[in-house]
């Protein structure tokens, strides 16, 4: 080495000794973070509160300002409004629905489409291509194919001879309509989900199980369900908790109608929060979900725990 | 180039002390070894050299400078990796590069380093690949060469040949052997192979459980373990340790008082006349090396004892008699350490 | 019967198969082929007969739809909001993703753990407060609130946790490397940790595009002149002057929004559908 200590000699003029590498690194992490926790602060955090202490206030276009009322938009969405009970039935209805069509649909796609074979890809990228398609459009779509006589569906079953009900405007075909128009939609996401697991389940198992003679249901009922367990967990606090969410697709399809017959909680929320302005009474119905979807989530890990 | 002194350092991660309490001298231009079994905190201290580990207590100097919270560019040492960690987005000159390119290095000066490190390893060839295109040993040579155009005044290398194989290993041990006496930096190497801690270092460190069990020259460790971790760490295959009672001393030759074993190299024992012998036993297994056979000797008291033999292997079961010269005896207390040789003059 | 060999019963099961997954794909695959030929009928024949192809080509639908209303600011609003809010999620939950993979401070479990517990939260629960705060700060019937709250909301947090996932599968190795070569801590993020992480920004990037593509409460909520309205709420925005949707406009205008989408989908289908697999198995 041509210059000794060449390295230490520039290092020495900025050691910052002050500063120890520990809370140097602790720091970094602060900075690192501090855009997200910020972010959640002002955006998740701040809100949560709020949105707990106007559900405390009566507050309305009448009242025009909050007005602390203790817990009565709470006694009146669970023990007055007759409302609220039928938006958690539709809620229930809508989860019952959609959850278990599209995680057995899901399934059977997954099983059929995990395989190696021509025009495999060419099924999963049809299977999948509404997930990436707006709710909005897709919506649209299906209210456009389910009108009344002049729906294409309907026209479809006039010519086998059948006359289709006007769909979007009988409750309990609308809800029917909704969930599996929603289940078509998704249902792609939850078929990959499936797929990557049973992918990932060794093939000697098979093997193994065939050479036994055990037959392909045998299989399918001994080892590879089981093996899919974590999965279908997943899968199905996921697919429920996400048909709390939905919006966008009832918005368009239905409105929430007919005679509120497809009106679900997330729903209730948005029409007396920002169309009836009922500020006070929607911030306790979001009170009522957030801890719906806490209770779900906690449901969630205690039964991972016990699975592990 | 510079000398290190680690004095009182101790590392503590979350409950567990990793390093209890180390204090080590090197000095400038030594290749020091840190050996040891796994888990022993080799890796952890090397780190903390580097600075890649925050020190919990004592104190890190590098020269004249203390180095405990100095960010790790900046500490004039420079790392070779186990994994050789090169960035496989950039091709060897850029690797070899990188750092010079983050200090401000203008870019003549960087050509000229990376000119002459490439042509000490013979790397000129290969300086538009990319790692992925090379193989384990021009890695290798790669890592070693990005630590070579920082000039660092202290070298440091965490295992950096474990992912070789066996005959890479051999050529790349003599590689940094030659690399050292050229450079003459000081280098700090750690390893949990024993030979390569015997072949290269001037000192060796071995740890355990995070102490300092022994610093000496490889002859030190070799001839004068300090105990019995040591002495069995140090030497392959490595050291017999037989309780006294089961050894026959030579007439005259008295252990120390409070010795309770007796340890002896394989490579020392040498079979004898019946009834001359330092212990005695029958051939459990022979096995057949090339160059020397390994026997495996069970003695009467049901203790088994390595032995380097040279020539015709005996028959297994057969009954023998093994000698050693006393020098090469060591003695060990109750507690493990070492209580020097037998002494006293034999008669023979 | 010994033409059934094995190999011949495979080959059957084989068609078997393929003709129920070809009668399942009809309810994914009409709607899009649907929408397409009933975009291109006049607005009578769209409810004349249920033929695929339209009897009179109306390509002036395509025209119509972009006098109607101000569609391409429209498009364009969708367009720069879904780059702008990818962008800012890329940057930030990489940011807060290497922090919490890498770096070693007091609180960082006690952190992952508090913003975990706001994936699971819908928006709909802090959508009015996030209203009035918006309102406060004069960001009503502007796009702010359509970028702010998708990078800072559950989605840019759910990007967080992609990132740290595969931050921590990084070699430590590498980046102490960086260190030793004298990058400071953003510089191994930045020159280090990102370049190897190219597929889980992809997959970000991605999920986060189509997040704010499809986005459709907040525009409803926070945005009211026609000039700022995005893809989503424009779509059914085609209407007579008594609220009744004028469908070959709306199909034409849903076909403009969707197929650019799809192609893209078809050409990067792999990617695209494993970036899903990957968000999937995290939540």
């Amino acid at each position: 080495m041509g210059q000794p200590a060449t390295m230490a000699a520039r290092a020495q003029r900025n050691d910052a000794p002050w500063l120890t590498l520990k809370m140097r690194e602790a720091m970094e992490a602060w900075l690192f973070l501090s855009p997200t926790l910020a972010g959640f602060l002002i955006f998740f955090v701040a809100p949560l509160v709020a949105v707990l202490g106007y559900s405390l206030t009566e507050w309305n276009l009448l009242s025009q300002q909050a007005t602390f009322v203790g817990l009565a938009n709470y006694d009146d969405a669970l023990m007055r409004n007759a409302d609220f009970w039928h938006v958690a039935r539709n809620s229930a209805v809508f989860a019952l629905g959609l959850v278990p069509l599209n995680m057995a649909l899901a399934l059977l796609l997954a099983l059929a489409l995990s395989g190696r074979f021509r025009g495999v890809v060419v099924f999963r990228t049809i299977f999948f291509a509404p997930v990436v398609t707006s709710a909005a459009a897709w919506a649209i779509v299906w209210k456009f194919q389910l009108q009344g006589e002049a729906g294409f569906i309907n026209q479809v079953l006039a010519g086998i001879g059948i006359t289709g009900p006007n769909w979007l405007r009988e409750p309990n075909w609308a809800m029917a309509a909704v969930i599996v128009t929603r289940v078509i939609k998704m249902v792609g996401l939850n078929m990959i989900l499936y797929i990557a697991a049973l992918q990932a389940i060794p093939r000697d198992y098979d093997a193994a199980a065939r050479l036994e003679g055990a037959s392909g249901l045998q299989i399918f009922r001994m080892i590879t369900w089981p093996l899919l367990g974590p999965t279908t967990l997943v899968i199905m606090v996921i697919t429920t908790i996400g048909s709390f969410k939905v919006f966008d697709h009832i918005y368009l399809m239905t409105g929430g109608g007919p005679e509120n017959g497809t009106l679900v909680l997330a729903f209730y929320i948005y029409q007396q929060g920002f169309e009836f302005f009922n500020v006070g009474y929607a911030s306790a119905l979001a009170m009522i979900m957030f801890v719906i979807v806490m209770a779900l989530t906690v449901v969630q890990l205690a039964l991972r725990r016990k699975d592990t | 180039m510079s000398s290190l002194t680690l004095s009182g350092i101790k590392k503590r991660f979350g409950k567990v002390d990793v390093i209890r309490g180390v204090d080590l001298e090197v000095e400038d231009g030594e290749f020091v070894v840190f050996v040891g079994p796994s888990g022993c905190g080799k890796s952890t201290l090397l780190r903390m050299i580097a600075g890649l580990e925050d020190i919990t207590s004592g104190e890190l100097r590098i020269g004249e400078r203390v180095m405990n919270e100095v960010q790790p560019a900046r500490r004039g040492v420079a790392m070779v990796f186990q994994s050789y960690a090169l960035y496989p987005h950039l091709t060897v000159r850029d690797n070899m590069g990188f750092g010079l390119k983050v200090r401000g290095v203008k870019p003549e000066e960087r050509a000229s380093r990376i000119a002459a490190a490439a042509a000490i390893l013979k790397l000129d060839a290969l300086l538009e690949r990319f790692p992925r295109e090379l193989s384990g040993g021009q890695r290798q040579r790669v890592a070693i060469g990005r630590a070579i155009v920082g000039e660092p005044d202290v070298f440091l290398f965490d295992e950096p040949l474990s992912n070789l194989d066996a005959e890479l290993r051999v050529h790349m041990r003599s590689e940094i052997a030659a690399l050292h006496q050229r450079l003459g930096n000081t280098m700090i190497y750690v390893t949990h192979d024993q030979i390569e801690a015997m072949t290269l270092a001037d000192k060796i460190v071995v740890l355990r459980d995070g102490i300092v069990e022994q610093v000496g020259t490889p002859h030190e460790l070799y001839r004068r373990p300090r105990n019995l971790f040591v002495a069995q760490f140090i030497g392959s295959p490595k050291m017999n340790v037989v309780p006294l009672a089961d050894v026959e001393l030579p007439p005259g030759l008295v252990a120390p008082a409070n010795a309770v074993s007796i340890g002896m190299r394989p490579e020392h024992l040498a079979i004898t006349n019946p009834g001359s012998g330092i212990v005695s036993g029958r051939v459990a297994i022979a096995e057949y090396t090339g160059a020397s056979s390994l026997l495996h000797v069970e003695l009467d008291s049901g203790a088994i004892c390595l032995v380097v033999h040279q020539g015709d292997e005996p028959q297994a079961g057969k009954r023998i008699d093994l000698r050693i010269d006393t020098g090469n005896l060591h003695s060990f207390g109750a507690d493990g350490t070492a209580c020097g040789p037998p002494t006293g003059h034999p008669r023979s | 019967m010994d033409a059934l060999t094995p190999r011949r019963l495979r080959l059957i099961n084989q068609i078997c198969w393929t003709l129920a997954l070809c009668v399942a794909a009809i309810p994914f695959l009409f709607p899009f082929i649907w929408m397409v030929s009933s975009g291109l009928k006049s607005a009578n024949e769209i409810f004349g007969s249920p033929s695929i192809v339209p009897r009179a080509w109306q390509w002036q639908n395509f025209v119509e739809v972009f006098s109607y209303q101000p569609f391409a600011r429209q498009y364009f609003n969708s367009l720069y909001i879904a780059l702008t809010v990818t962008a800012a999620t890329l940057l930030v939950s990489s940011l807060a993703g290497y922090a919490l993979a890498r770096l070693r401070f007091a609180g960082s479990a006690l952190i992952g753990l508090f913003l975990v517990s706001a994936l699971m939260v819908p928006e709909e629960v802090t959508i009015l407060p996030n209203f009035f705060m918006m309102r406060r700060v004069g960001f009503i019937d502007s796009h702010w609130p359509l970028i702010l709250l998708p990078v800072f909301g559950p989605q840019g947090i759910m990007a967080t946790f992609l990132m740290r996932q595969y931050f921590m599968a990084v070699p430590r190795e590498l980046e102490e490397a960086g260190k030793m070569d004298g990058l400071s801590r953003f510089g191994v993020w930045w020159r280090i940790a990102v370049p190897l992480s190219r597929p889980a920004l992809a997959a970000v990037a991605i999920i986060t595009f189509l997040n704010s593509w499809n986005l459709f409460l907040e525009p409803l909520i926070f945005v009211s002149s026609l000039e700022k309205f995005t893809l989503p709420l424009a779509l059914s925005n085609f209407t007579d002057p008594y609220g009744a949707p004028l469908w070959h406009l709306q199909l034409a205008a849903t076909t403009l929004a969707v197929v650019p989408i799809l192609i893209v989908y078809v050409i990067a289908q792999r990617q695209i559908v494993e970036s899903f697999a990957l968000s999937g198995v995290k939540g």
